[in-house]
């Protein structure tokens, strides 16, 4: 009887594996799109921007230093897999004001298009104890990482509803899925990336517009360096745990990502871990998906949380020393028949 | 004779080896099941020896911000009605003189006092720092700081505010953030140090089930109350090794001028969205909430939908109490199976409405 259920279950999910893709969105090609890469001239973005190039895209990279974005120009160039292919750098602060964004995104669609792709890469790190950080830091925080990426999202997605096609990439970070000591000004903001792209993704379903956030970890970056100089020691040690990685292994899921139209981007099992735990009310493009997080998430619930928070190191040695009892009586047991 | 009794005591050996083997699986399982449960309810019995001591609410000194209408003003009374020296902050004067009246109505004792200072705490920090210093030179140091100025706009993310006294255009999600956000921020950044000092305090941030999930018609409001919950994780980190306890409210569509005014511009879906969940009276909403701030728990919700979603949301949040944290444990999987099911139908009332909408537009075009 057991095992007819069993069965029956394990049939069911097969099935839906198997069904997942016929519901999943249409990949987006990126042979010929024009991808907007916000932040493109270094770090994360510009490796985005060379994922996509070598993909047959064509990239507009927007950035603040016009000398940098020159520089990120040629080096995405060398990727070009056919003569068509076009960089176009415009340089313009995205967290200043909306209608210097609106007329950027304009100047980047008459040259190379509408938008296929909105990659809001463009933000700042700054870690520090909350009574250290400079109080105007709060703000500019929160304008650069937040407002920057609000700015040409509404500066896209009137052309893209009308499309009734596109992708808008919010790149967030692992601090905006779990607040970490240190990081008081910079988790808010991209906890914030998290609810615009919810709310977002949930007004422009219909359109066929899919939006992903990404939550790389430490990535080795100029962005990563400078955050490293005020780094409090808790945040050291607390970072440790999970690794630093390569730009380009990041961009290169978060590319996949954006393009198949999944809502979570991670990286890597600790980050997988973090993604299916924190998942919350976040959609789901993949039945897949969806189960794996109701099946595995009471596994990976508070493990996690052990290595990070100060009230459970002693519960995991009650659970360990629960474990040694119930084996040794379990033995004691089996013991007393012989 | 010797034979069949040899036989039969070779068999009944047999058959009592046998059901040794038989039974051994299941009394190796309800030993294992006796050691959990009798573990469980250790925990149980154990948890309030580590959850955090409450604060007594007699005497302390609380500053609400926004405390001068809805949610924040429950809260004042709240805190109030159990003793505490309350400090109204808000911008308009008038309303603030206007809620100190209906405060003061709920004193205790003689010795009682509401304080009102007027102040915009999203404009500059300053400012913020000089009135938490005045409230504190009369009150004394804060006991309990309750973050509650906010506001919410409600609207399609293509409806841009414009700020007509500026040449710059002034999207809603700037002015969001920098009220419920920063002007959280700010008087927190204020207290800080004198409760780091004291080794004892309580911070209370006050977000919306907005804040947990991003909703049709709140791309300019969920950023802004996920943003508290951002700053509340990393702070609590920060500031639990001092004795300070850092409590983030979720309450839903609460009665208030502010739902008031959030509803004139609401789209038609946010509105069939939310009334999935019904409207709460704010000061059922304050009980829960300053029930849990003194506590010290890290959530607190309003209602069965509110505990669903908070257990579904907990994501890397502390937990105050080991209960909680099983709890946690045991439920998420269910949550989020009946989660994915609510966000279906949510999807469907807004391609519903999107239909609905292109066909009447089309149908206008051809009259």
């Amino acid at each position: 009887m057991l095992l007819v259920v069993a069965a029956f279950i394990v049939a069911f999910v097969l099935l839906l594996y198997m069904i997942s893709p016929l519901i999943s969105p249409k990949p987006l090609k990126l042979n010929g799109a024009h991808v907007v890469v916000t932040g493109g001239s270094s770090g994360i973005g510009k490796s985005i921007a060379v994922e996509c190039y070598k993909q047959g895209a064509f990239i507009t990279l927007v950035a603040r230093d016009e000398a940098k974005l020159l520089q990120a120009k040629k080096e995405v160039e060398k990727f070009a897999i056919n003569d068509k292919q076009v960089v176009l750098c415009i340089s313009v602060d995205v967290s200043s004001d909306y209608s210097q964004v609106e007329s950027v995104i304009k100047q980047a669609q008459e040259k190379l298009g509408p938008v296929d792709m909105l990659v809001n890469c463009a933000g700042l790190a700054i870690s520090g104890k909350f009574e250290d950080v400079e109080v105007d830091r709060f703000k500019k925080l929160m304008e650069v990482n937040y407002l920057g990426s609000v700015y040409p999202t509404r500066a896209v997605i009137t052309t893209m509803k009308e499309r009734r096609m596109g992708r808008i990439m919010f790149v967030s970070s692992q601090a905006g899925q779990i607040g970490l000591f240190g990081y008081t000004a910079y988790s808010p903001s991209k906890f914030a990336l998290r609810g615009l792209a919810e709310s977002l993704q949930m007004e422009i379903k219909p359109y066929n517009i899919y939006v992903t956030v990404a939550y790389p970890p430490d990535t080795e970056t100029p962005g990563l360096a400078e955050e490293n100089k005020t780094k409090p020691l808790e945040t050291k040690l607390i970072s440790e745990t999970s690794g630093v990685c390569q730009p380009d292994q990041v961009a290169k899921i978060i590319v996949r990502d954006a393009v198949q139209g999944n809502f979570n981007s991670s990286v890597g099992p600790d980050g997988y871990m973090l993604s299916a735990l924190t998942c919350g009310m976040s959609p789901v493009t993949s039945i897949t998906e969806g189960l794996q997080q109701a099946a595995f998430v009471e596994l990976y619930d508070r493990q996690r949380d052990s290595l990070f928070s100060c009230s459970w190191p002693s519960i995991k040695t009650v659970f360990g020393l629960a474990a040694l009892g119930a084996a040794s009586l379990t033995f004691g047991a089996y013991l007393t028949q012989k």
